[in-house]
């Protein structure tokens, strides 16, 4: 009888450890993705923008996993450096002609694989592509799209500043001023991440009674939903700054003229460059802290790398949020096989998460942050 | 003949440090942010590598020629030797001098194309500045140590902090090498035999070999000089920029150019000054720094950018109108 109990609880206990192995990765598995099985032992070229970062590194890792559970294979792919579009285009056109099971593909220039992306459809090669979505792919091209929700991404950047900021807010004897910097108006990924910022900071400062403006760029002010005040009157003004060109010394001057407000609170860097033109206003500023009742101005960050992560441990930053490349690598691979079998997809957002130095180096955080 | 020309000159100058006044004054009304001594710090932190490039691509102007590899060849040095003290244990002290043979290959290498080879200045830089934005791509993103990490003296020769966090105090002592750098290269324009030389190529090239002055090994010296000066401003720009990221740099010469013409080099050669260049280039950022602060959203200010621009080369080019019907 004993021998049984120990039989009996030693397989219990293999499963229990067996299924919180794998929880972090199964317990988000979106339906259609339930159960799969490849037909056949499937190889897919993935094509990455580049192996610089470790932002990729970390992609690969989520590629890794899923093809080790799924019985597939896939080869990473990519050019020297993001903007060597030339070279990413040449490497999917060679891809295509071996005729591949499927293709995953996040692409350096969304336009420049238009022509690629009609060779697939005509070919009937299911592409999933990923971390970057392309908006005016032909028709039935794209078999899935695994990108980051950005404007979930936003408003987690914003409910997390708010928590912080909040009695501020409430006790303010007259207007506050709340800072967006955004590196540009154009791209898509950055437009939702912004305006998800803004749309949910007027949510929760309205549900607290406060009247909100939207002041600064065009784009974000009239994108934003549900400001019911003026820039003159208004309790709290959101100030949203977009450089002229994408680098860290124009967002460092569009922060600077924002932080140097008397009553600014509180200001978010919508990507790698805009946080790190923050970071670098603040350099001489410093009025960046994590104590908001004793007049540190809030500083919220998005993505990662050394100097955003190296703020964020050391209280410059309050937090920042962070895409999660190792699941898209993930999902990929699990949409390329669906698709290889022939199952219709629907597309997969993946969260974007909040760190601060709370929870850096928790597991499922720390894949993400990248140097 | 050449009293006159020199008193315009410095008319030129003059004119150009009361646009400054000008908009200092401006903004200053405008905004009273902008009246902060923290302004005046971040305008001069990101001044010290477009004045560098600016004083190195002045000796090319001024032959007639021009260097636009000068952005991207600073950002591709800064990120060799970024990756050689983060990956590779090299000592910042070496980085640094490893920006300053870089700049000087590189400009050799103009020099010698457009020099000796004859290749039109525009088309042989624009080659090595393809050359420099993918040489730099091989690195990865590299930030240079911080301020309080291991090897972050470097930044003491921008600035120097006492104390810190809030009550810290800064100064930015980099204004003053900038200024001995200026009034050393002024000298080295107007009273050396280089100097001179570099004018007498951008007034009449085969005047100046005819009357028996190496032409070529001269033209290769502007590049090479102009290649040291960006290899210093690559030292500034990793002072300053915390991730140096690849695949950037292109445009950033463009600012420097564009600061040189304000400060009245001729746009086609013969002339021009250093310390016109160094008056020209604080026009451009003050234009940058102030801006935003006015609320002016970034289209408006890339149009006004462009237009003070328009202005400069239009003042150039009545100067030239005038000493032609004299």
């Amino acid at each position: 009888m004993n021998f049984k109990k120990v039989v009996a609880l030693s397989i219990c206990a293999a499963m229990v450890a067996g299924m919180s192995a794998s929880t972090v990765m199964a317990a988000d598995l979106p339906d259609q993705f339930k159960d799969l099985k490849a037909n056949e032992a499937y190889e897919f070229p993935m094509m990455v923008k580049s192996f610089q970062s470790t932002y990729w590194d970390a992609a690969q890792e989520g590629m890794k996993k899923a093809a080790e559970e799924l019985g597939v294979t896939y080869t990473a792919q990519g050019p020297n450096s993001e903007s060597d579009i030339a070279d990413q285009v040449n490497m999917v056109n060679t891809a295509i002609a071996s005729n591949p099971a499927g293709l995953g593909l996040a692409a350096c220039d969304t336009s420049s694989v238009l022509d690629a992306l009609k060779d697939c459809a005509d070919k009937g090669i299911p592409v999933v592509t990923f971390d970057t979505g392309i908006a005016d792919a032909p028709e039935g091209s794209i078999a899935c799209e695994v990108c980051t929700d950005n404007a979930q991404a936003g408003s987690v950047a914003a409910e997390n500043m708010y928590n912080a900021i909040k009695d501020v807010v409430a006790n303010a004897d007259g207007q506050v001023v709340i800072g967006e910097v955004n590196q540009d108006a154009t791209a898509q990924n950055i437009q939702q991440r912004g305006g998800g910022f803004i749309d949910k900071m007027i949510e929760l400062l309205q549900a607290d009674g406060k009247t909100v403006a939207v002041a600064g760029n065009e784009f974000y002010v009239n994108a934003a939903k549900g400001a019911d005040a003026t820039e003159a009157d208004a309790d709290v003004v959101i100030q949203v700054a977009v450089p002229a060109q994408t680098t860290v010394e124009l967002c460092s001057n569009e922060a600077q003229a924002i932080l140097s407000k008397e009553n600014c609170i509180a200001i978010f860097g919508s990507n790698q460059t805009a946080a790190e033109g923050v970071l670098a206003a603040n350099a001489n500023l410093n009025v960046l802290g994590s104590d908001a009742a004793n007049g540190d101005v809030i500083g919220v960050g998005f993505d990662a790398g050394s100097i955003i992560k190296a703020a964020v441990q050391d209280g410059t930053f309050l937090g920042a949020v962070t895409q999660s490349p190792l699941m898209m690598g993930y999902y990929a691979i699990y949409a390329l096989t669906a698709a290889a079998n022939g199952q219709e997809l629907e597309d997969v957002p993946t969260d974007g998460y909040w760190y601060d130095s709370t929870n850096m180096d928790d597991e499922e955080i720390a894949p993400n942050l990248y140097d | 003949m050449t009293k006159k020309k020199k008193s315009i000159i410095s008319d030129q100058r003059f004119i150009v440090l009361l646009v400054i006044i000008a908009l200092s004054a401006i903004f200053s009304i405008m905004s009273k942010e902008f009246r902060q001594y923290t302004t005046l710090l971040s305008m001069l932190d990101f001044s010290y590598y477009d004045l560098l490039m600016a004083i190195g691509v002045t000796f090319p102007l001024i032959t007639g020629g021009v260097d636009l590899s000068i952005g991207t060849g600073m950002v591709c040095y800064a990120l060799i030797a970024g990756t050689m003290v983060r990956s590779h244990g090299w000592p910042v002290a070496a980085a640094m001098v490893l920006c300053l043979v870089l700049g000087i290959a590189i400009g050799a290498l103009n020099g010698v194309l457009i020099g000796i080879m004859n290749l039109p200045p525009f088309l042989a830089t624009l080659c090595t500045c393809m050359i420099t934005r993918g040489a730099g791509s091989l690195c990865s993103a590299t930030p240079w140590p911080g301020l309080t990490q291991d090897g972050g003296w470097f930044h003491t020769i921008f600035k120097i902090t006492v104390g810190t966090g809030r009550s810290a105090s800064r100064y930015p002592i980099g204004f003053l090498w900038m200024i001995i750098l200026v009034l050393l290269m002024e000298f080295v324009l107007n009273h050396t035999k280089f100097g001179r030389y570099t004018i007498a190529i951008g007034s009449n090239k085969e005047a100046a070999a005819l009357s028996g002055i190496n032409v070529k090994f001269y033209h290769v010296m502007v590049y090479v000089v102009c290649g040291l000066f960006v290899g210093l401003a690559a030292i500034a720009y990793a002072a300053v920029t915390p991730t140096v990221q690849p695949g950037t740099g292109a445009g950033l010469e463009m600012d420097a150019i564009g600061g040189v013409f304000v400060g009245g080099v001729a746009a086609t050669g013969g002339y021009g000054s250093v310390i016109g260049t160094f008056v020209g280039i604080f026009v451009i950022m003050l234009l940058k720094t102030g801006l935003p602060y006015v609320g002016l959203q970034a289209n408006w200010q890339q149009i006004i950018t462009g237009l003070v621009l328009i202005i400069a080369v239009l003042i150039d080019i009545i100067k030239e109108k005038k000493k032609a019907a004299m």
